[in-house]
């Protein structure tokens, strides 16, 4: 039994629909990811779904439980914010136990509960203290120890590392790995950041302007995105577009980018079947890190180099294909110097093609 | 610092020769030294000493004289007189009396009104511009006006609210609210507490927005119901700005006649009377400014002793 | 607070509506009332029955009370020393305020903490040496002097203000200015006067406004007519000499009038400033 289905949602603000039609099944243990630039609706399906909005339409099922017209504190859900959200005047104890208090836990159980969830985040040195005198990493396990208090049936994550620095961002998120590891509660959890989707997600549901881009795991995102947007918005840096025409050469194909022959990338490892777009125009979308330098394999690109940003790990080029700007990742040896000419080989199994006019995967 | 403007000619200099008589100039030249700061201070400082601390300092001196300007044969050096016919004066007693009732219970219904307006302000609902401005009058009108007012409405005989009450049964007849001793006080703490509860409203409002949404949404998913979350929630976090409110308006209350000069004169038969009232009066009525300093002094130091007592109480409750 | 908007939001929402506009009327209505009152005839308001809406509509209260009376002579004393008390607030507090707020020298805290003591003073404390001060300099019953008494309350609320909206204006304007070759003196008035403009003018209102509405320093410290200020007359009026209800109302609807239009206009920027001081103090 999935424990959160979402089905038909809509949301609309005065006259903006901010949500359009969303259908997610998210099955028990799983760990959905809601990922998406600031305004495409994320945040607001949490609330819906915690109940702090209600959905213009649609249904939301909670454990198989339809919980459209149910009370937030009745859905059986915790819920972690971005500013933590913990209770100033209150000890910490009180905070973490705070949801227990309000259901007339009596106290002993309350304090064992609050403890064994402490140890778990390992704040049992903090439960006496203030928020005030907490630093961002321990509010945020605080947050985290109030949300798994009440053994709850889906736990809401709203962008909780926002507000951290990057180290501490690291940190936090291995531990919520790892708390999804050993407790296999469901989740949902709201980002901006792809990195924590590839990391922690299950499921991972890119959305841009109120509409799901792509409802997929981790890897089928990265390897075979939906349409352009999903593909530009997964991987660092972006995966670059090549406007091209696609031909065929003995029955292989190839995409002509430029205007002399020389300017051709063959495909022979394409998955994708493109038999129909022979002679039109398409985009390529390749990764950068799926270049190499050299021209071993068939497959191989030349462009003048244009700018270099060694990273320490790897080293960004910026080739200049006539007029297209193309980003590789290389490794951390190659120094190739501006104005040189580069040849670079692609690994065209990891090549996806984008009707240009639609943005989407052929 | 300043740049090349004193060789080149610039917009901000004269120029050269008639420099010196220039005030502008002068004052330019005169704004770089270090002095500047404490120059800009000066004039305003001036007018403090002058109209401020010299007079409190002389009004102590006043408390520890004998002076009527009705009688000025006896008027001198008296030391501690003054205070100890303050000791020994019912008059004296009984408008401290007055005076913590009226402060405590107009400072308490000020700050429910406030509090109740405040949040209901903040919902934010359409038409909360126009009402909230509305609620603000009564703080802005001149305390002879507003005394007129409800001297009007609470007439024995004119009373628009007498009428009213009289129509809903609540009252038999007219009363005549501020010649009562019973019901003075009561009607003078409406009165105040009309015209002080939107300086709650405002503090209070500013306080409530400043605290989180968040916090709400955390405590809905809690089960924390709206009482629970108005106790445990936004109480707690408007504590310092209720505690500036409180000692503001208690120091205004305690300081300053006005209302009831105009309602009551401290009638009938001093059921109202106040100290502040009873020091003014007795400045003003009996020319007795000995005796008034020494009131006005007593009431300064029971001021600042209770200002000081409730900040530390305050801090304390912190903890 | 953000709710849930389940069927208990519709009950607190009118709820809210029922106290906001129960609250309004409890603020609003005896003005309204004192209004009605003075476009009254006598018989109107001096009756057994009361009667709510004039039977008649007349201007017989403000007529009589503006001639037969020295109300104008008051209002006009009024507006001078309101003047001159927002004159004098304005060169020395405009300067002080910029100090506090761009300067940090040794004892600033305790000079502004100061300034805000002074606020606590009992009015009744000042008030004798205030009148006898005056006296020897011959400023007693006299609108400066009533003006420069004034000051004495109104200025530190006036540095208090200003220096919140200053702390508002941003510093590197300045410093762009002195760059560019202007004088301390000139970066002042050139640049962040402009700046706060809005914050001096809510200032100023605000002062003018206590200065105009207040009652016991010109109680004590006006005689005669020449220099009586309108809330003095007035009483003086209801009490000496019985001033009829509708003239009374009259009286109040004219002095209060310059103090609506005033708060209307500035009333947004005033809040503000009360409020930031209060919560910072």
């Amino acid at each position: 039994m999935a424990t959160l289905s979402l089905s038909g949602i809509r949301k609309k603000f005065g006259a903006v629909e901010v949500l359009k039609n969303i259908d997610i099944e998210l099955e028990e243990g799983g760990f959905l990811v809601l990922l998406g630039p600031s305004g495409c609706g994320k945040s607001t399906l949490l609330s819906i779904i915690a109940g702090l909005e209600p959905a213009s339409g649609g249904d939301i099922l909670i454990g198989g439980r339809k919980v459209n017209d149910v009370h937030p504190k009745d859905r059986n859900i915790a819920m972690v914010f971005q500013s933590y959200a913990l209770y100033p005047t209150m000890p910490v104890r009180r905070n973490i136990g705070f949801g227990l208090e309000m259901r007339k836990v009596q106290k002993p159980e309350r304090d064992e509960a609050v403890d064994r969830a402490a140890d778990l985040l390992q704040v049992t040195h903090l439960l006496d203290r203030k928020p005030a005198q907490l630093s961002g990493g321990q509010r945020q396990r605080v947050a985290m120890g109030r949300a798994i208090v009440r053994d709850p049936d889906l736990f809401l994550f709203d962008e909780p590392l926002s507000n951290l620095d990057a180290k501490l961002r690291v940190e936090m998120r291995t531990e919520i790995k790892r708390l999804h590891n050993r407790l296999h509660t469901s989740i949902v959890y709201v980002t901006h950041d792809q990195v924590e989707a590839m990391t922690l997600g299950t499921k991972v549901a890119v959305m841009k302007e109120g509409v799901i881009q792509q409802l997929a795991d981790p890897q089928t995102i990265y390897e075979r995105p939906a349409n352009t947007f999903v593909a530009g918005f997964i991987g660092s840096p972006a995966m670059n577009f090549l406007d091209g025409q696609l031909d065929v050469e003995s029955g292989k194909p190839y995409l002509r980018y430029g205007n002399s022959a020389a300017e051709s990338l063959a495909l022979p490892d394409l998955e994708q079947d493109v038999s129909r777009w022979f002679g039109k125009h398409v985009l390529a979308g390749i990764r950068p890190e799926s270049m190499h330098f050299g021209s071993e394999g068939g497959a191989t690109l030349s462009g003048i180099v244009d700018v270099v940003e060694p990273t320490g790990p790897d080293t960004h080029v910026v080739v200049k294909l006539g007029e297209q700007p193309l980003t590789a990742r290389l490794g951390p040896r190659a120094r190739p110097k501006r104005g040189d000419r580069i040849t670079l080989s692609v690994d065209t199994a990891a090549v996806s093609l984008f009707d240009p006019l639609t943005g989407l995967r052929l | 610092m300043r740049g090349e403007s004193q060789t080149l000619s610039s917009p901000f200099s004269p120029p050269s020769g008639w420099r010196r008589l220039n005030p502008a100039w002068f004052l330019g030249e005169l704004s770089e030294t270090r002095f500047w700061m404490y120059l800009l201070l000066v004039p305003s400082l001036v007018l403090i000493v002058g109209v401020v601390l010299y007079p409190t300092l002389y009004g102590v001196e006043l408390s520890f004289q004998t002076m009527r300007l009705n009688r000025p044969a006896n008027n001198g050096f008296a030391g501690w007189t003054q205070y100890a016919r303050m000791w020994g004066d019912p008059v004296f007693w009984l408008s401290l009396r007055n005076t913590a009732l009226w402060v405590t219970a107009t400072t308490i219904i000020e700050f429910c009104l406030g509090l109740v307006a405040a949040l209901a302000l903040n919902r934010d609902l359409p038409g909360t511009k126009i009402l909230s401005v509305l609620i603000l009058v009564p703080y802005f009108l001149p305390n002879v006006v507003a005394g007129n007012i409800w001297a009007l409405l609470l007439d024995s005989r004119l009373g628009v609210i007498n009428d009213i009450l009289v129509h809903l049964h609540i009252l038999d007849g007219y009363k005549a609210w501020f010649a009562d001793p019973n019901t003075a006080m009561g009607a003078a703490i409406l009165v105040e507490a009309w015209h002080g509860f939107p300086f709650f409203a405002l503090l209070l409002l500013a306080g409530v927005k400043g605290i989180p949404a968040d916090l709400y949404k955390a405590a809905t998913i809690d089960g924390a119901g709206r009482i629970s979350q108005l106790r445990l929630i936004t109480l707690p976090m408007l504590r310092t700005i209720i505690a500036a409110a409180v000692i503001l308006r208690v120091i205004g209350l305690v300081n300053s006649p006005d209302l009831l000069l105009i309602l009551t004169q401290g009638g009938p038969g001093r059921a109202t009377e106040v100290l502040s009232l009873y020091a003014f009066q007795t400045a003003y009525k009996d020319f007795n400014f000995g005796y008034a300093g020494a009131l006005s002094v007593v009431m300064f130091i029971l001021l600042m002793i209770f200002a000081w007592g409730y900040v530390r109480l305050s801090k304390v409750n912190e903890d | 607070m953000a709710g849930t908007r389940y069927r208990g939001d519709l009950a607190i929402n009118v709820l809210t509506y029922v106290v906001l506009i129960g609250l309004a009327i409890f603020c609003v209505g005896p003005v309204l009332w004192t209004l009605l009152t003075s476009f009254k005839v006598p018989s109107d308001i001096i009756t057994a029955n009361i009667v709510y809406l004039p039977t008649q509509f007349t201007l017989q209260n403000y007529v009589d009370l503006w001639s037969q009376s020295n109300y104008p002579t008051l209002i006009i004393n009024s507006f001078i020393v309101t003047t001159l008390t927002v004159v004098i607030c304005l060169f020395t507090g405009t300067i002080a305020a910029y100090a506090f707020s761009r300067f940090n020298f040794a004892g600033r805290t305790q000079l502004m903490l100061g300034y805000l003591v002074v606020r606590m003073f009992p009015a009744v404390l000042m008030i004798i040496p205030l009148f006898i001060l005056l006296r020897n300099v011959g400023l007693l019953d006299n609108r400066l002097g009533l003006a420069i008494a004034y000051t004495s309350f109104l200025l530190p609320l006036f540095v208090w203000m200003l220096k919140g909206f200053f702390d508002a204006a941003p510093k590197e304007l300045e410093s762009a200015a002195r760059i560019d070759g202007s004088t301390r003196l000139g970066a002042m008035f050139r640049i962040v006067i402009p700046i706060a403009r809005n914050g001096l003018v809510a200032t100023c209102v605000f002062v003018a406004i206590a200065a105009w509405n207040e009652y016991l320093f010109a109680l004590m410290l006006t005689t005669s007519e020449g220099s009586r200020t309108w809330p003095v007359g007035l009483q003086l009026m209801v009490g000496e000499f019985n001033l009829p209800w509708g003239m009374l109302a009259a009286g109040g609807m004219i002095s209060i009038a310059p103090v609506v239009v005033l708060f209307a206009i500035v009333q947004r920027w005033m809040v503000a400033g009360i409020t930031a001081g209060a919560v910072k103090g």
